[in-house]
């Protein structure tokens, strides 16, 4: 990510997709993610936030963070062995990113 | 000295800071302390088994702070002149407490 600036950004990197669990046909396909850097900053809470938290917020976090905006979807084929047949398996991409509300981390 | 161009900074750095200390009835007073900006790396991913979704979402917030306390002029009698405010020591790109933090986003 290295050489990516401010800002959010589309970033390429390889998916594979396994018909079962043992990979019996597989494909590759390359996708978007977002990655990015986006502007936050944390300061102390106003008085109104202090009282509505009970004095436990007093810090405030404006935060934005690199998020997906639109996205697409893209058929990969597989390929199996011995000449058998997978139907393409349809799986999302990003298309477009912005800097927006930052959310819970999932993994 | 060295010069941080801030319109390409990335990471999260202690910054200047300047608030007006208000509570009702007193007498606002400007303090002036230490916060945090910067620009954190951030990534959203989608994937096609659940939760559909992987992200990375980590904000530029205060590791370290110290507490300080304001004292505001002319404060009712019912009203504490005192007004709690962190220092920050230290900044770093961290997920958002909602523990300790109002999370928002601008």
């Amino acid at each position: 990510y290295d050489g990516l600036g401010p800002g959010c950004h589309l970033f390429p990197f390889n998916v594979t997709i396994r018909s079962d669990r043992r990979g019996t046909c597989r494909g590759t396909h390359l996708v978007h993610a977002c990655v990015g850097y986006c502007e936050s900053s944390a300061f102390p809470s106003r008085y109104s936030v202090l009282v509505a938290s009970n004095f436990t917020h007093n810090i405030t976090s404006a935060s934005r963070c690199c998020t997906i905006s639109k996205d697409t979807k893209v058929k990969v084929r597989l390929d199996c062995p011995r000449g058998r047949h997978h139907d393409d398996i349809e799986i999302l991409t990003a298309q477009a990113c912005r800097c927006d509300m930052c959310r819970k981390s999932r993994y | 000295a060295a010069v941080t161009k801030l319109d390409t900074f990335r990471g999260c750095a202690v910054r200047d800071f300047s608030f007006v200390a208000q509570k009702p009835g007193c007498r606002g007073l400007r303090v002036a302390t230490e916060a945090c900006w910067g620009r954190c790396q951030t990534w959203e991913k989608l994937v096609p088994e659940p939760p559909y979704i992987q992200r990375h979402h980590q904000v530029c917030t205060y590791s370290r702070a110290r507490y300080l306390t304001a004292r505001l002029a002319a404060c009712p009698p019912h009203v504490s002149p005192l007004y709690p405010y962190p220092l920050a020591l230290q900044c770093a790109c961290s997920l958002c407490s909602p523990r300790d933090t109002e999370c928002e986003t601008f």
